[in-house]
Parts: structure tokens; sequence; C-alpha cells
């Protein structure tokens, strides 16, 4: 059994739907989950003015639907599986300690931000500040997995404490800018300005990067490390090259500027 | 240049330093003068705050930004012996690529300045009253810029809240804009978002953004005709005293207006927020 | 009318210790007698004089500036939402404007000191009091880094300083005299501070912060000014600063003073490690030393944000912090430094700083001197204080507390040995009658007959914080603001300001000192007295 919401109305103006989680309606009844109040601009609306509702008392929910005006999907879920149908507005999975999201379309900024645990999956775009902390916030993201197939944007993992970030496509300036701990793979790379003012963690991409002048080259090698991540990202369906005899890793560490012990991992095959 | 009891030759006491992508009017009042590549600013300022540390740096990188090693390691040797060091900067960091992260670098190297000696860092900010707005709204939201009272108490997020982006994504089918030119100085998208939503402008001329609204309503020119305060951008706040009458309402005057117009219609916050306080969203 | 009958009366100014009284009420001022008009029935509740906050960081440059440096902050902070009678706003470590009125209010304070206003952003300052719902203010105007005092003194010209200084505080609109760390925020021009009060000031060849002290003490007192010199002294919150403050004090001698946030500046020891709580000497100094007042500063575990003029000090703790920093030069006149801190139960010498502050609270034997202040957001934020009021009335909370602490906090700190608790008399006295009378704030902190009809009416609890966070009333200047924990009115407050005489060629003689330093014309430096809202001009010079 579970729950299917179906956007009925565009909203004219962003709806936030903060109340969308899985954990939120896992224990409602069907006039319960109609009668939950989204905002709508200034007005409060019922779930129903905006959905067609079927089913209750599930934490297994789908929405279909161009959510990309509905914000707030997914906010401070604990447990339970969220899947939608399309696209979907900013702060999908913010502030998350539990269970799963997954978005069969593209998602905007601050995906998974400043989650405790979980995991995201967006199967299109993203947007910037994935797993980022708000404005002025210390941190992001403290743990959980984020991972979008398509490209993102400015400031993937912004202040990240832990946890994976995965994105398939082409991210945009300053990613993992003042990370703190985590990692981050780029299947695709990165513009510029990559592991700007890095404290910690890693960052891990398969593509050349543009870096900043004050990161500095300790080595090519093949860390033990990589070939245990890339198992556990192999049944997340990414795949890390990590063999000697493929290629090896150029480590860079840095900023040297702050100054940070992170490192940036780019990956050099082997010509053949 | 002003002489001081400290400084009493006056500009021959300071050395002034200006850095910019081209060789403009100011270059020729500096004593030095750097050229720094386009789009190379947060570079240059990352290179700055690791060279004051006697961190490495990738020479060949250093000399991407335009200005060469050793014009950086002579500025650094003179901003740690200086007395007193102050950087100024401007819509050249901070509305280039990188934003509000260039603004940052700055302000950041400026802090750090201050293990070696005393240094302080200032940006320009823009035309009008731009710091008093942003002093007042500090004052009674909290927040600079950027905020919605959608839920009935602020709330702040640059590129989701903030003006130009609300109307790049069409998320607002109303706008009141007062003493300001949209219609002149944002991007297209923007713009045709305000022609097709009901626009109401005040200002003293008829402007780009007038002239695609739905309402506009002329009113006095602030300083000029109206009184009021207006902030430096050191945050000091001015009086302004009108020299002239104008036949036309201030703006506070009109939106007062509007404002008792509104409050006789029903009170749009729902009964349940008899609630004084809550947890945030 | 308004009528508050059968509530237990604690009214220090009048000697009056939990006596069932009635109370009347007229045009917002208490009346001997009277009838008619709503009445508040208030069995088994008790009545105290409404809260006094003699030392707050609430409202200017300062505060707005640390307004901006945390976002993080307001988005975890008690929102208080728009309704028909009420404005939006945010609480946490930085309120808004709107939403201090409201807290301040909630907890039954009613008369607001904003302790620390340069002359030259006093205009802001007072956008900013006129914004505070509810709540009377007035403000104290820095002065013990003002470059032209500070010439003027140096210059041996004493008389000349005096009436400058009476010239200030009417062009700022002020109320008192407020000195922060004499001459070290001028040195911080330079980079340094001055931390003993014999050390030279950067700048000046023969001036010292002792000079500073004793030359604004005296001028207080020659100004007959309501409220003495308030000061922050040299040296705050370094270890082994016991002896910088009793040389303060002594530098006093002879002349009124306010301490402010005198735990900052008790401590011994040579070093982080060996520091120590040395408040038994300054509580001795004190209690031989009647004319002395002080407020606590007490602090609180938790996150809160430090702001002060203090410059150099702050820079200090951003060093040892890495905490965010904002730093803000005001020309000619005195700086301010914000740091965001989090004080730890299991930092030492966070759990020091957080005996001394209860320390001074309960050593210092008469209630009068010695108030209750956390010199917010400094030590913590305001609406925490029923939590110091728990922790001065219940000696085993405290012993409780004490527990938490590092074990190597024995032997520095004395309060384990402290038995005394605070009763509600006391408490009446060191939240509201104490401070006013400090203030030199008459009709204030006072339940007789002609004074300002502020009222907090609580109902006994057995937890004093509770008790304490949730007055049923709160009424000021007669009306009931609070009822039931719903703000009912929000009248606006008004603005104590005083007007000292000055010579007449005062102002000739400023002008162009001014015009050789300043960067804003002469005529745009002093507030139009049009922009305070309900000004109300107190006399310089009544008898005691």
């Amino acid at each position: 059994m579970s729950i299917t919401l179906t956007l009925k109305e565009e909203p004219s103006v962003p709806l936030e739907a903060e109340v969308l989680s899985a954990s939120r309606l896992a224990d409602l009844s069907y006039d319960e989950i109609c009668g939950l109040k989204l905002y709508h601009g200034k007005r409060q609306v019922r779930i129903d003015d905006f959905f067609d509702v079927d089913g209750e008392r599930s934490d297994q929910v789908e929405i279909h639907g161009d959510l990309h005006r509905v914000r707030l999907l997914g906010r401070d879920m604990d447990h339970g599986h969220l899947t939608i149908h399309g696209s979907v507005g900013m702060h999908l999975g913010a502030h998350m300690t539990g269970g799963r999201i997954d978005v069969h379309g593209n998602a905007s900024d601050w995906i998974g931000a400043e989650m405790k645990n979980g995991f995201i999956h967006v199967h299109g775009n993203g947007g910037g500040q994935i797993g980022g902390g708000y404005r002025g916030s210390l941190r992001g993201m403290k743990n959980g997995t984020i991972i979008v197939d398509g490209t993102a944007g400015l400031e993937v993992g912004l202040r990240m404490r832990r946890g994976t970030i995965v994105v398939g496509g082409v991210v945009k300036d300053f990613c993992g800018l003042q990370m703190k701990g985590g990692t981050i793979v780029l299947l695709s790379g990165a513009e510029i300005r990559t592991g700007a003012w890095m404290n910690r963690g890693t960052i891990i991409s398969l593509k050349p990067l543009q870096l900043m002048p004050t990161f500095q080259l300790s080595c090519y090698y093949n860390p033990t490390f990589l070939n245990v991540y890339a198992r556990y990202l192999k049944e997340l369906g990414i795949i890390l090259p990590w063999r000697a005899e493929n290629g090896s890793w150029a480590r860079y560490y840095g900023d040297c500027s702050v100054p940070g012990k992170g490192e940036i991992l780019v990956w050099h095959p082997h010509v053949a | 240049m002003q002489k001081s009891k400290f400084l009493p030759r006056g500009r021959k006491d300071r050395t002034m330093v200006l850095v910019d992508i081209r060789e403009t009017k100011s270059a020729k009042a500096a004593d030095i003068f750097l050229q720094v590549k386009p789009g190379k600013d947060f570079e240059l300022l990352t290179i700055l705050r690791a060279m004051i540390k006697d961190q490495p740096v990738n020479q060949a990188m250093v000399a991407e930004t335009g200005v060469s090693l050793q014009a950086l390691q002579d500025l650094v040797n003179r901003m740690k012996s200086c007395k007193f060091g102050c950087m100024f900067f401007g819509m050249g960091l901070s509305m280039t690529r990188g934003k509000h992260m260039n603004s940052a670098a700055l302000l950041t190297l400026a802090a750090e300045m201050n293990a070696y000696t005393k240094f302080v860092a200032m940006p320009m900010r823009g035309h009008g009253n731009v710091t008093g707005a942003d002093v007042v709204m500090r004052s009674q939201t909290g927040y600079p810029f950027g905020i919605t009272f959608n839920r009935g108490y602020p709330r702040y997020n640059p590129g989701e809240f903030s003006t130009v982006d609300v109307l790049v994504r069409g998320d607002t089918d109303a706008a009141f804009i007062i003493g300001a030119d949209p219609g002149a100085t944002m991007p297209q998208p923007a713009i045709n978002h305000l022609a097709c939503i009901p626009t109401i402008v005040l200002d003293p001329h008829v402007t780009h953004t007038s002239k695609l609204a739905r309402v506009h309503i002329t009113t006095a020119p602030a300083g000029i005709a109206a009184p009021g305060t207006a902030y430096r951008m050191d945050e000091i706040p001015m009086p302004l005293k009108p020299a002239l009458k104008s036949p036309y309402p201030t703006d506070e005057e009109v939106v007062r207006r509007i404002r008792e117009a509104i409050e006789k219609k029903p009170f749009w916050m729902p009964d349940d927020s008899e609630q004084m306080t809550l947890a945030q969203v | 009318m308004l009528r508050i009958t059968g509530g237990k009366v604690y009214d220090p100014a009048n000697g009056i210790n939990g006596k069932i009284r009635d109370l009347f009420i007229q045009d917002g001022r208490f009346v001997p007698a009277g009838a008619g008009g709503r009445t508040i029935d208030a069995t088994g509740m008790i009545i105290f004089p409404g809260g006094v906050d003699v030392h707050t960081h609430v409202a200017g440059g300062a505060i707005n500036f640390a307004r901006a440096m945390m976002p993080e902050d307001h988005r975890r902070a008690q929102a208080f939402i728009r309704s028909k009678s009420r404005r939006s706003g945010l609480g946490g470590m930085a309120p808004t404007t709107f939403a201090t009125g409201y807290l301040y209010a909630g907890l039954g304070f009613t008369t607001v000191n904003e302790a620390a206003v340069p002359v030259l952003s006093a205009r802001h300052t007072h956008e900013e009091l006129s914004d505070i719902p509810i709540v009377d203010k007035c403000s104290l105007v820095l002065m013990a880094n003002n470059e032209i005092m500070l010439d003027l003194l140096e210059a041996g010209e004493y008389e000349r300083a005096k009436n400058v200084m009476a010239w200030y505080l009417w062009a700022a609109k002020s109320y008192g005299v407020k000195a922060v760390n004499p001459g070290g925020v001028a040195a911080w021009k330079w980079g340094k501070d001055a931390k003993q009060l014999s050390d030279s000031i950067e700048g000046y060849s023969k001036l010292t912060p002792g000079n500073i002290v004793t030359a604004l003490a005296r001028m207080c007192d020659e100004l007959k000014l309501p409220h003495p010199l308030h000061l922050h002294c040299n040296n705050l919150g370094a270890p082994g600063n016991i002896s910088t403050t009793l040389d303060t004090l002594q530098h006093l001698e002879g002349h009124r003073a306010h301490i402010a946030h005198s735990q900052y500046h008790a401590y011994g020891g040579d070093d982080w490690d060996t520091m120590q709580s040395s408040t038994t000497e300054l509580a001795d100094y004190f209690n031989t030393h009647r004319n002395l007042t002080t407020d606590a500063g007490a602090i609180l575990f938790g996150d809160t944000v430090t702001i002060t003029a203090d410059g150099p000090w702050q820079h200090l703790l951003y060093k040892l912090t890495g905490r965010k920093w904002g730093n803000l030069d005001i020309e000619n006149e005195t700086g301010c430094g914000i740091v965001p801190y989090t004080y730890r139960p299991s930092n030492l010498v966070n759990a020091v700083q957080w005996a001394a502050g209860l320390e001074l609270l309960l050593l210092i034997e008469d209630p009068w001197q010695v108030f209750l202040s956390t010199d917010h957001p400094n030590g913590g934020c305001f609406w925490r204080y029923p939590e110091i009021i728990e922790l001065l009335m219940c000696a085993d909370h405290r012993k409780e507390c004490l527990k938490q602490l590092p074990d190597n906090i024995k032997g520095r700190v004395k309060l384990p040995e402290i038995d005394r608790e605070y009763t509600l008399y006391d408490v009446a006295t060191a939240m509201s009658a104490g401070p006013a009378r400090a203030l030199g704030l008459k009709t204030k902190g006072n339940l007789g007959a002609g004074c300002d009809a502020d009222v907090v009416i609580y109902e006994e609890d057995d937890s004093v914080i509770r008790m304490f966070s949730h007055p049923r009333y709160v009424i000021k200047a007669g009306e009931v603001v609070i009822e039931d924990g719903d703000i009912r009115e929000t009248p606006e407050g008004r603005e104590f300001l005083i007007k000292p005489g000055y010579d007449p060629s005062t102002e000739e003689f400023i002008q162009p000192l001014f015009e050789d330093c300043y960067t804003m014309s002469f005529d745009n430096y002093p507030v139009e007295l049009e922009r305070i809202k309900r000004p109300d001009i107190q006399q310089c010079g009544a008898a005691e």
C-alpha cells in the first residue's frame, strides 16, 4: 500500500510543501492528509486544493506532476520512501535525518541542505548548494548520501561536514567550497574553483580539474581506500576506476590559503 | 588629500594601490597599479591569503592572474609593514563571476591581516540609499535583503527570495517598485515578467519600469523635496533636509495611504495565528 | 483606574516585603486609593515592580552589524508572527527591534538601558529604540576613547573637556556616560590596546587610562548626572585582571561609579591554565564602598554572541576561537567588535566565568549594589535571566550544576562554599528597584504613589524558572500589556534624556576641532530632538 498524490492545479507562485514527506504522512488517514496545510504564497491552502490524493497510512509516498514550483518536499523526513515523478523545486530533503527520496526529473537548489542522514537520488539535473549549509551556517550536511545523475550548479557540498555526494554531469564553480569533511565524487568534472578554501574532506574527479593556485600536488598513487570505496559506490550504480593497471590518481592537498588539509584526487588513465 | 595629525604630509604619507582589469583614470592617482586579468580576482585574493601566512602557492597559476609573484610579494610586504591598511571594493568584485565569494575573499584577507597590523575593509555601496534600506531591513527583520514575509515572519534566502531571481523565475504575481528601476537594469526575463503582472511604481521620474507598469505614481524626490534619513556606506545616518517643495506626495505618504486602504479589507492571516510565536520552517 | 488586589507585594524601594497589599493605578501612575475601572484579582500571586535592565545591548549600529553576521541564528530563533496589532520579528541572540520589546515585556521588564552608543551613529540608535515597543528606554554615550576628549585631557584642559562632554550628552540625546576600555579602543586604531591604568596610549604622549577614568568620573559627578560614570574596565577577560579592576576602583575613590559586567573583571591566575575567580577581593571592595554599584555580567552556558566596543578584546577572541569576527571603527570616537561564542561547561575558563558571575551576586551583601545582568548578549541572552534567578534562589540547584563542571574547578572558585539564597525581596531589588535607583530613574522600580505604574505579576510556582519566564500579567504605565502569555497592547515607550548645563561657548569651541578630523558636516552631527519618540528630559543635579 502506498500514498499517491497527483498535482491537479499548477501553482501560480511557489507552493511550500514541507508536509509532503514520507514520515509526515506515514500515520495519517486520508482525510488528515487532504487537510494538511501548504503555503501558496502567503495563503494557507489544503493539500487537496492542489493534489488528488489516494491512499493513507503509509510511509511509501509517490507524487506525480510538474512540481518545479513546489518547494521543501521531503524536508525533515526521518523514514520511509518518497518518490517523485516529475521535477521538483528548492530544498528537496533539506534537514532530512533518514529515509529515501527519488526524483525522476530535475531538482533545484539546496538538495539535502543541512541533512543529518538519509538518501537522495535525483535522476535528472540538480541545482546549486547540494548538501550545503544555508547562508551563515557554519556547516552543511552532517551525513547521508546524495546522488545527482545529471549536472549540478554552484557550491556543491558547501561547508559539508560528512557524507557523500556524487554528481554524474559537470558541476559549476566552487564545488566543495569550505568543505569540512565528507566526500564528493565528480564523474564529469567541474568548472572552476573546485575545492576553494577546503578545510578537510575528499573530492574525487574522473575528469581533469582547474584547481586553485593554493593547492599543491602531493603525488600520483592508487590509495587502498578507493577500492573499498569503489565497491560501495558500485552498489549504488556508480563505477569508479581504481585498478592500477588502468591509471592512477593525482593527489592535491589544500587549500593552503586557509590553511586546510583537504585532498583532491584526479584520475589519470594510462595511455594505452 | 587631507593632512591629519598622524599623517602630516597628507598624500605623501599614504600609499595607494589600485587593482583593476584595465587602466582607469584612478591608476594615475595610484602609487602602484596592478592589472589583474578579468575573472581572476578570487584567485588573486586567495593567493594573498596564502602568501601572508607564508604558505605555498602554485607559481604558474600566480602568473595566470596577470600579476607577477614579485609584485604580489612586494604588496604583501607593504601590507604587513603599514600602520593602518584599508581596502575598498565595489561591483567589480561583487558583480563578476564569484560574486559574494569575491567580496568574502577580500574581507577574509582584511580580517587575517589583523594578525600583523591594523587592517580594515569597506564595500562601496551602490547609488541611492542602498545602505539605508539594508540597515532598516536588518534592524526590523534581522536580514539585509532577499526576505519573504509569506509565513508572517521574516525568512531569508538569497537566490530564492532576492528580487532578480524572483522576477526571472516568475515567482510573483504582483510587484511594487519604489525608488528603483529594474526595467532598466535587470535581465530580460525579469523585465518581461514585470510587464505581465500588475506592477506599481513610485518614483519622481517616469522610468523604464514605469513604462511597463500598470500604475505609476510620481512622488517627491527624497533629499530634495522629501525629508528623511540616508545612510553613508559606513552605515552612519545623515539627515536629509529638503530645500524645495514638491507638488507630489512623498513615498512615505503614498505607502501609508495604500496601507490604510488595505487595512480596511479583511485581515488575511488565518485565525490560528493568534499564536504569538512559533518555531520556524 | 486599574486595581490590583490581594497580591503579595515586593516593593524594596518602600520596604514592603511580601505583604498583601492592593495597588491602585490612575493615568499611568500609582495612586494611594481609588475605585471603579478594572480589577485584577491577584490573590496568591506575587507582585514586583517592572524589571529594569541596567546594562544591555539591544539597539544601534553594533547590534545591527551582529544581526547581519548571524542569519543562522535568526533561522533557529523564536519567530514573532504578524498580527493586526503586532509586528513580526525574530528573537535569538540579536533580536530584531519589535521582537526585543515583546521579549522584554514578556519577561516583565519595562525599562531598558542601551549601554553603548557612539555619538556619530546615535541617530541610528534612536531609530532602533523608537521601534522597540512597550518598554521605556535610556542610553549611554561612549566617551572614553573620544579623541577630542582625549586631546583635551592630555592638554590638561579638564574644564573644557567637561563642557564638551556635556555638549556631547545633549547632542547624542543620551542619558549618561559610558566608558569602555579607556584609551584601549583609541589604541586599537593602531592595532594596539591599553591594558593597565598606567599604560601609555598609542597616539598620545602623557595620557593614561587612569587619567581618563578619574576625569570622567569627576565630570559625571560635577555635572550631577542622574547616573554615575558607567565603566567597562581595562583588561577585560584576562586572567589576573582583578588587579587592574582594583586599580581602577582606586582611581575612582571619592566618586560615584557603576562597574559594568564585573564578572569579566574579577579573575586571578596568570594565564588561561591558572585562571581562577577572584570575586572575593572584588566583593570585599564593594562591601566596604557603598557608593559603588555594579551589574554582574553573569554567563550562561550555551550559544551567544559577544558585542562590545572593546575592539582589541574582540580581535583576541577571534584569534582564540576562529569564529566569525566583525570589526567596526567609529571615526574619532570608539570601536566595536563582534564574535559569536559558545560557553561550555567542559571548558575550564567558561566554568570559572559561570561561577564568578554568581559569586558576585551572592558575595556582594547589599542587593542595592549588584544587579542582575548578563551584559546581553555577551554572557547570555536576556530572555534567559530566569535561569540566573533560579541559580540565585536555589543553592541545591547550584550544587547540581557545579557537578557538571570539570573536576579541576576545585580551588579556583568560591561558589561551592556559598549557601546564600536570594529571597524574592532580593530578586526584586536586583532586577528592578536597585537598577532603577542606580540609574537615577526615580519613578521606576518603585510601587509607591506617584511612580510609574510598571508592574509584573507572577503566579507562585515551585519552579523559579517557570515563574519568572511566564508572568501572568505585565502592566506598563497602567496598561495591561501582557496577560496570560499574550501581548494585549503595544504602547510606545518613552526615552529618557538628560540636558546637562554647559558653557554656551562650547559649541563654537568644538566646531573647528570637529571639522578638522570628522568626515561629516558639523550641522549634521547632533541628533534632532524631533527624532526621539516621546522624549522625557530628566533633571541633572536633583538632590540625592
